[in-house]
């Protein structure tokens, strides 16, 4: 794939080991292997009146929360963002909020 | 014949009959270009999410019908006459409908076939490549 890890620079000392899938990043802090949350519970349909579950993607002030943060994989990030759009043009969701 | 969704927010403080012969208005079009209507929810009023000609609540109402691309012309051009609704999307579902069938067909057939792999399924999702991180 095109992205690397969450498409930060990975310096030499903390390379992954061959496997790059598992949890073996040789890091100071353990960080959790994040999955995305559609794979996981199956959720076909990202639809945008579902308010709760968009808005659960969302900052406080109202915008996209980044997939190297959320761990949503991309083709599910993909319909999620879009989801988010439409949702925002019809006043389900905020642009912005101050 | 395409399937279409209309989400649509009516002013708050129309009367309940005046909304009701708007959407009798809006349902004629779509009889009269020959679609159905499949589906219209009144969603009641809502918070906006941002103030919209000034206001910060609306009535949304929730319209699905399958009909002819023209009748969403006609529609749409109502809904901007119309000083009833203050803001509207169209959304054309069929295709994502569809997506969605065979999206659960594939899933069932899976779920069939293999039992036991069902864990990894959950990890590798069919037909996308494998999220990395």
């Amino acid at each position: 794939m095109a992205e690397g890890k969450g498409g930060k620079p990975i310096s030499a000392s903390q390379q992954t080991t061959g496997t790059d899938k598992a949890v073996v990043t040789r890091r100071q802090y353990f960080r959790r292997k994040k999955v995305c949350r559609f794979c996981l519970e199956k959720i076909d349909d990202i639809n945008y009146k579902d308010v709760k579950l968009l808005s659960a993607f969302i900052t406080e002030r109202g915008r996209i929360i980044p997939r190297r943060l959320s761990g949503v994989c991309a083709p599910h990030q993909r319909r999620l963002s879009n989801a988010i759009k439409q949702a925002r043009n019809i006043a389900l969701l905020p642009f912005t909020t101050r | 014949m395409r399937i279409y969704e209309q989400l649509f927010i009516i002013r708050p403080d129309a009367s309940e009959p005046e909304i009701d012969a708007f959407l009798e208005q809006i349902t004629g079009v779509i009889n009269n270009a020959g679609g159905r209507v499949d589906k219209l929810e009144k969603w009641g009023v809502r918070k906006l999410a941002y103030p919209v000609e000034k206001r910060h609540e609306g009535y949304y109402v929730l319209l699905q019908y399958g009909s002819q691309p023209d009748a969403v012309k006609e529609i749409e051009r109502r809904f901007r006459v119309s000083d009833l609704v203050l803001k509207y999307l169209t959304v054309r579902i069929d295709e994502k409908l569809k997506w969605l069938q065979k999206r659960q067909k594939m899933r069932e057939q899976r779920s069939k076939r293999k039992p036991a792999a069902r864990p990894v399924e959950a990890a590798a999702m069919p037909g996308e490549p494998a999220p990395e991180e």
